[in-house]
């Protein structure tokens, strides 16, 4: 008897799931699996360097101008041509995604650290849409440009010993950027810092990052004295 | 013992709650319930709020079942209106509306009676009424939180009506999303009821949270067993065209989703085998829920007042096809976002040929116009050819050839075209891809036509004229009467999202049009009833 009552329960139980699901039931269609434009990648001369920000393929996600994001991409950033690659697995191609058709992308480093890039118009010297990587996102924006260029260099046997005189060499370039006020240049030092302020500000900011223990000298700890100034109510003078 | 009682209480009431939730909250409404073929007909749709789709459906069907016309309405807020143009040619008789869900258009739909009268020979066939019985009518209720007031009972033509509404702060608190306020004409003698259609049919559509789906299957026509690995595309061509794609699996279906776009829109759907000699046949889903085999109607005698009605309704509809007066005036779409350039990539060369001198086929165009193009047609056996400007070597493979955006693969269909043909054309000199798709090249051909009538049918190629979401629309006031064109609206005012106040005012003027008319407020509550309230005058 008790058997037979358990079954029943057991019945109505995966019956009435059924009623609450069937409604919601969707096969897990990926609409957006075609979304992706792009060419195919060919790869760049050899020389000294790197000519990517990333050498291996990280898993990130990238956002369409339409607003939507496709994500589970195992993608690198070249630094050299501001492009970002993914590889395509279904057809094994590496394929450059058209940056006209992408509003940023992400990707989690060797490190674990998320890497966040937005594509943004630079309106100064080479007029161009730019992906910038987002040191730190406020109203004010700190940004920087992870260029590679390569220049002259003395005279050097690659790896099938042919003469080069070439190098890829990082040129990173930073900015702090507001919408509305655009871009301003700034170095990753103190002096620089300094200088995006008022000059009555330079003492209490001075004072500040010396209360939070930030000594203003490289990439680092400029964000964090950045992020810090921020906090405190600090704005930058375009 | 008593623990596995209580249990199974439990679980038949989560069982009742599973199939009542199909139901719940659904209501279907028009401006009026007598029409006359070719009027347009107003409608409000409120949804179940446990169903994720966006897209509901507004069919009008015969009392058979069989499908007549119908819109796809996008949903917000549980709610949404539209309207449908009944065509001319309907005999005088007994419709039927009915509304649903794709995902649940198997277990529920609602149905609501209208009657609609032929305009030439209705009078005569209008004799007795058929109705619908046998199903579980679905009714508002009536609510005195809901007081109409300042509405006299009688007005003269033209005059101006100016209701006030009271909604009581308890029920406005629980009013879910917009109220209807509607003022028309109505026949009481015709009081039409909703009704829930359900079976246990299955399977049901997909859920449209996002947009419409198109599906189907491809069968190959050798084995007539479903193919798998077809590729298989939607194209809406355009200036810039839309297009999707889907790789089948061994079950041979494919799903597109069409969202963002509004009114008749023009597709193609396309499969391509995965060999030359590969025969395929495309076959589509309905677009719309299949004909349902109703429960049987009953007849009851037309009174006279009825009869006086419809021929008033057929004078008024007449008279305004001749005036040519237009109830609706249709509101702009929401604006799609456009793709900033179509799917195959920017172009790295676009020529307009029909400003150069005229050459007669693609080989000639070809060759004097497109660069980078390889275009011959040897023995009869067109080939094409397309240069990669980054090894500046041609592609080996057949680059991808489009006309007005959609895909040939049998070049003989362009080899004709000369310049007078071809309005542009777009080349990539490279290798694109459009995800898992390759593309050794691009020459896009924009025909002066944009027909795409060139494109053969066959199995292969299915042409569709899919109704997506309808334009939002409102009723036309007139702002001023002109004394030589007669005032004939039907309906004098239709709000179907005013937001819910404590005190609205409807302000409409009487039309020429006499006879009895009502006004009705009608909303949703949370819990799902939907509740009412309504005045009737009299215009003379």
């Amino acid at each position: 008897m008790k058997n037979i009552t358990s079954t029943i329960l057991i019945f109505l139980l995966a019956y009435s799931f059924l009623q609450k699901v069937n409604a919601q039931e969707i096969a897990n269609k990926n609409w957006d699996s075609g979304k992706i434009k792009g060419i195919r990648y060919v790869p760049y001369s050899s020389y000294q360097g790197m000519a990517f920000m990333n050498n291996t393929w990280l898993p990130g996600k990238v956002e369409f101008t339409t607003g939507e994001i496709a994500d589970s991409l195992f993608v690198r950033y070249s630094s050299y041509k501001d492009d970002l690659i993914y590889y395509n697995r279904a057809i094994s191609a590496q394929i450059v995604i058209d940056k006209a058709s992408l509003n940023g992308f992400s990707f989690t480093d060797e490190m674990g650290r998320e890497r966040i890039f937005r594509k943004y118009y630079y309106d100064d010297f080479r007029k161009s849409d730019r992906y910038f990587e987002v040191l730190s996102k406020g109203e004010t924006d700190l940004l920087c440009y992870r260029n590679v260029i390569l220049t002259s260099t003395m005279p050097y046997k690659d790896e099938s010993l042919i003469y080069k005189n070439l190098d890829y060499e990082t040129n990173y370039s930073y900015y702090f950027y507001s919408p509305v006020k655009g871009y301003s240049s700034v170095r990753m030092n103190m002096t620089a810092l300094l200088s995006k302020f008022d000059k009555t500000l330079k003492r209490p900011i001075k004072k500040l990052l010396r209360k939070n223990r930030i000594r203003v000298s490289d990439e680092a700890s400029f964000v964090n004295g950045w992020k810090v100034l921020e906090k405190e109510g600090y704005k930058v003078v375009f | 013992m008593k623990k596995q009682i209580s249990l199974s209480i439990l679980l038949i009431l989560i069982l009742l709650t599973g199939i009542a939730q199909d139901r719940k909250g659904f209501g279907l409404f028009t401006d009026r319930d007598v029409y006359v073929s070719g009027e347009m007909l107003l409608a409000k749709v409120y949804t179940p709020d446990d169903n994720p789709s966006r897209i509901v459906y507004l069919d009008l069907v015969s009392p058979y079942g069989t499908r007549i016309c119908g819109v796809s309405l996008q949903v917000h807020s549980n709610q949404t209106d539209g309207f449908l143009q009944l065509p001319d040619s309907l005999h005088s008789g007994t419709y039927l509306l009915r509304s649903y869900f794709k995902n649940t258009s198997a277990k529920s739909k609602i149905i609501r009676e209208i009657w609609i009268s032929h305009r030439f020979d209705g009078l005569d066939e209008t004799y007795q009424m058929n109705r619908l019985t046998g199903l579980e009518k679905c009714q508002d209720q009536p609510t005195e939180q809901i007081e109409i007031d300042q509405v006299d009972p009688i007005y003269h033509t033209p005059a101006g009506v100016e209701a006030k509404i009271k909604i009581d702060e308890k029920l406005l608190k629980e009013i879910d999303g917009n109220i209807l306020v509607s003022v028309a004409q109505t026949e009481p003698s015709f009081i039409p009821a909703s009704f829930i259609w359900s079976s246990d049919r299955i399977p049901a559509g997909l859920t449209e949270n996002k947009g419409i789906i198109v599906s189907g299957s491809v069968i190959d026509k050798k084995t007539m067993l479903p193919a798998s690995g077809i590729t298989v595309c939607l194209t809406i061509p355009d200036s810039i065209p839309g297009f999707q794609y889907y790789q089948t699996k061994s079950d041979g279906r494919f799903y597109f989703m069409v969202n963002d776009y509004y009114g008749s829109v023009q597709a193609v759907v396309q499969c391509f085998g995965n060999s030359a000699i590969q025969r395929l046949k495309i076959k589509l889903d309905d677009l719309f829920a299949a004909p349902d085999k109703l429960a049987g109607m009953s007849s009851v005698p037309a009174s006279e007042t009825f009869k006086n009605t419809i021929a008033q309704s057929i004078d008024a509809v007449t008279f305004q096809k001749i005036f040519n007066e237009n109830n609706l005036k249709l509101l702009p779409a929401p604006q799609r976002k456009p793709d900033s350039y179509p799917y195959y990539g920017k172009p790295s060369n676009t020529v307009n040929p029909h400003l150069f001198i005229d050459l007669p086929d693609f080989n000639e165009v070809s060759k004097e116009l497109l660069p980078g193009v390889k275009f011959r047609n040897y023995n009869n056996e067109p080939t094409m050819k397309v240069i990669n400007s980054a090894s500046r070597l041609y592609f080996e493979d057949q680059p991808l050839v489009l006309i007005d955006g959609i895909p040939v693969r049998d070049l003989n269909v362009i080899k004709g075209m000369g310049t007078a043909d071809i309005k542009r054309v777009d080349i990539c000199q490279s290798e694109r891809f459009y995800g898992d798709l390759r593309f050794p090249g691009v020459v896009a051909i924009y025909t002066t036509k944009a027909d795409y009538s060139q494109l053969p049918e066959s199995d292969q190629m299915v042409r569709i004229k899919l109704e997506a979401i309808q334009v939002p629309a409102s009723l036309y006031e007139p702002a001023k009467q002109e004394s030589t064109i007669p005032d004939l609206r039907q309906v004098i005012y239709w709000n179907p999202s005013l937001a819910p106040s404590g005190a609205i005012t409807v302000h409409c003027t009487t039309s020429s049009i006499v006879g009895q008319f009502k006004l009705v407020v009608r909303g949703k509550l949370k819990n799902g009833t939907i509740v009412f309230a309504e005045k009737q005058f009299e215009v003379k």
